[in-house]
């Protein structure tokens, strides 16, 4: 059990910062997932953690001790890299009882664990095939099984599950879940899809370009995200620009009221949204509050439920509603955007020119 | 029915053509090549069994192979020949690879360092041979140097390696021209091989001696194999740097070969074929040999 802690981590490749700043206190036993665009740091991130390559500036400390003096092969951390590596020179039996027998762990008790860890991922039968006769996502539960089978003190995972189909990657996401929590492994996994974060992790790291941009539990993320870019990130770019004071924030479309317990920052010029599962559509002349009117530009039926996208003032929002609710192209509709689910979000389009246009 | 083996015999004739486009693409290449040099053996071949009409020979037989072969100081040559390439081969390929482990690293000058390691490749090897004798015949510069730093009492007292038995200078002369060939072959295959595997190694506890054998040697093995049959079979059948550095006797079999063949009197020919002959069925052996070992050793 390991508790690994990033201080004030900082990364430069000539005069481009990877890494920028980034603090993260991970528990013992907890599986924290890096979420962020391509190239935003992340795969250098967990290089600095193996110690493959050092800091520019910052500190990372395992158990409350700074490792960055030790060298990789004896900080315990594991990683299973994005390319998934596997030696070409052995077959799947070797490649899986390597660090086994890196530990000098004996004969008997490495075929015995790698038999096993081989049923545990799926590939029972295929010890003595070589690397490059496996399929690519055969490769990658390899890899996985390599690195699962030493039980590592603090398990790396750079998108561990790119290559499986949907249902593998199901199986999979199950049993490192597992794994880790059964021998206890604190675990840092990488991935773009924001989907596998917040099934997989105990917590998400958002980052981008380098700088973290919010740290928490998986649902914070959709009911709180900090920033704009946050927002859509999770797939929620409904924006609407008003002015607030007290519990009310005025918009062009009309008052909108917010909880003042839940949405206690912001005053003045904000941004309000809400998740386009949580908006509502509402008949004429009901009597529901902190409705807003709104022209349907586009339906398009999903079958469980229909993506509405329309007009709220000068925004694109998008409404996710029963599959039963069917509005014509151009149609004038009640939306309303339930007190309980308004949120406040910071502005960050200009750090990024293009956030706020509607995906 | 009939439509199908229609189909396969078209099948078969269209594979067959595709078998023989490439053996008749070489056919020109592989002609020339067979008459030149199948020519030159058969000749040679001919001469080490007495068939020899320029002079007047024209029996076969294996006369000269016998008296080849009972000279008891052939198999003293044999020895000498093969401990020479032997030893070339195996320390031309260990240096190789320390050679390439530290070239590989970025460090200050390291391009400088795998340009000066590559300058030995286009220098004959009779000027290599020179520039040893130079270095460390007994009134060479190291010899001169050591002398004059008081280690050693009189330049006599500097060991003999030219023209020794040991063929220090002839082994000295071989490393100095084969390492960097070895040296390249062995980067180029940790260049592209790139720090990805030994990472991945390190992160699983391997430490540096067990990531050199477990990982990288792996990998630059069949290199190794490769140069090193190269090497063996060159220095195997090499004569002018032990003509020019070795003892006068005994001598490489090669260099035997090559005095019985500049002897003006021709008689001596069909035994320095002979000699050839033996030389080059010696070395095939010793190759399949190697290649048998290897096979097994890396299974
Ligand atoms: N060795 C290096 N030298 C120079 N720049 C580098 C190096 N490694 C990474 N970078 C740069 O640092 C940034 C972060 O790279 P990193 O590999 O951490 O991205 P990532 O978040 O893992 O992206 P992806 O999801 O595409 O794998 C990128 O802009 C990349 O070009
Ligand atoms: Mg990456």
């Amino acid at each position: 059990m390991t508790a690994v802690a990033l201080s004030h981590l900082s990364k430069r490749f000539g005069n481009h910062l990877a890494v920028r700043d980034l603090n993260l206190e991970i528990e013992s036993g907890e599986m924290v997932a890096f979420l962020g665009p391509s190239g935003c740091g992340k795969t250098t991130t967990l290089r600095m953690i193996t110690g493959l390559i050092q800091p520019t500036s910052g500190d990372v400390l395992f158990d409350g001790e700074s490792v960055v003096g030790i060298p990789t092969e004896r900080r315990g951390a594991v990683m299973v890299f994005q390319k998934h590596l596997l030696f070409p020179t052995m077959n799947v039996a070797q490649n899986v009882g390597f660090g086994l027998k890196m530990a000098g762990v004996d004969k008997a008790e490495t075929a015995r664990r790698v038999t096993e860890m081989l049923e545990l991922v799926e590939l029972p039968d295929l010890e003595s095939r070589k690397a490059h006769e496996l399929s690519g996502g055969q490769q990658q539960r390899v890899a996985l099984a390599r690195a699962l089978v030493v039980r590592p003190q603090v398990l790396l995972l750079d998108e561990p599950l790119a290559n499986l189909d949907a249902n593998l990657r199901i199986t999979m996401r199950q049993l490192i879940r597992s794994i880790q929590h059964e021998m206890g492994i604190t675990a840092i996994f990488v991935t773009h899809d924001q989907e596998e974060a917040v099934m997989l992790a105990d917590r998400v790291a958002l980052m981008f370009d380098g700088v973290v941009q919010q740290v928490g539990e998986p649902d914070t993320f959709y009911r709180r995200p900090s920033t704009t870019r946050v927002a859509q990130f999770f797939r929620n770019s409904n924006f609407l620009h008003g002015v607030r004071s007290g519990n009310v924030v005025s918009t062009p479309v009309g008052d909108i009221e917010v909880d003042p317990v839940q949405v206690a920052d912001g005053s003045g010029d904000v941004i309000l949204s809400v998740r386009p599962e949580e908006v509502k559509p509402v008949l004429a002349g009901s009597d529901a509050a902190n409705t807003v009117p709104a022209t349907v530009e586009s339906v398009i039926y999903m079958g469980t439920h229909t993506q509405v996208v329309a007009k709220i003032g000068n925004s694109v929002w998008n409404v996710q509603t029963a599959a039963a609710f069917n509005p014509r192209e151009g149609e004038e509709v009640l939306f309303e955007l339930p007190k309980e689910h308004v949120w406040i979000v910071k502005d960050d389009s200009n750090s990024q020119p293009d956030a706020v246009k509607a995906s | 029915m009939a439509r199908t083996t229609e189909l396969t015999d078209l099948a078969e004739r269209e594979s067959l053509r595709s078998r023989l486009k490439i053996p008749l693409m070489l056919a020109p290449a592989v002609g020339i090549v067979v008459l030149l040099f199948g020519g030159g053996i058969l000749v040679g071949l001919g001469q080490s069994l007495g068939y020899f009409p320029a002079i007047g020979l024209n029996e076969f037989t294996f006369e000269y192979y016998g008296s080849v072969l009972t000279d008891s100081n052939f198999l003293r040559s044999l020895w000498l020949t093969f401990r020479i390439a032997a030893t070339a081969t195996v320390l031309s390929s260990v240096l190789a690879v320390g050679f390439a482990l530290v070239l590989r690293q970025k460090f200050a000058g390291s391009r400088l360092a795998t340009f000066l390691f590559q300058i030995p490749l286009p220098v004959p090897h009779l000027v290599a041979a020179s520039g040893i004798i130079l270095l460390v015949t007994q009134s060479g510069l190291t010899a001169r140097l050591a002398y004059a730093l008081g280690i050693i009492d009189v330049p006599g007292d500097f060991p003999a390696m030219v023209f020794d038995e040991a063929g220090i200078a002839i082994i000295l002369t071989f490393l100095w021209k084969e390492v960097p060939f070895v040296g390249l072959v062995v980067l180029a295959v940790l260049q592209s091989v790139g720090p990805q595997y030994e990472e991945q190694a390190r992160t699983l506890g391997a430490n540096g001696r067990q990531r050199f054998f477990n990982v990288l040697l792996p990998l630059i093995m069949p290199g190794i194999m490769s140069t090193s049959i190269i090497i063996f079979a060159f220095t195997f059948a090499n004569y002018e740097i032990p003509l020019l550095l070795g003892t006068r006797f005994p001598s490489t079999l090669p260099v035997v070969a090559y005095r019985l063949y500049q002897d003006p009197d021709l008689a001596l020919r069909p035994e320095a074929m002979a000699i050839s002959i033996v030389l080059a069925i010696v070395a095939l052996l010793l190759l399949i040999a190697y290649r048998r070992l290897a096979r097994y050793a890396v299974r």
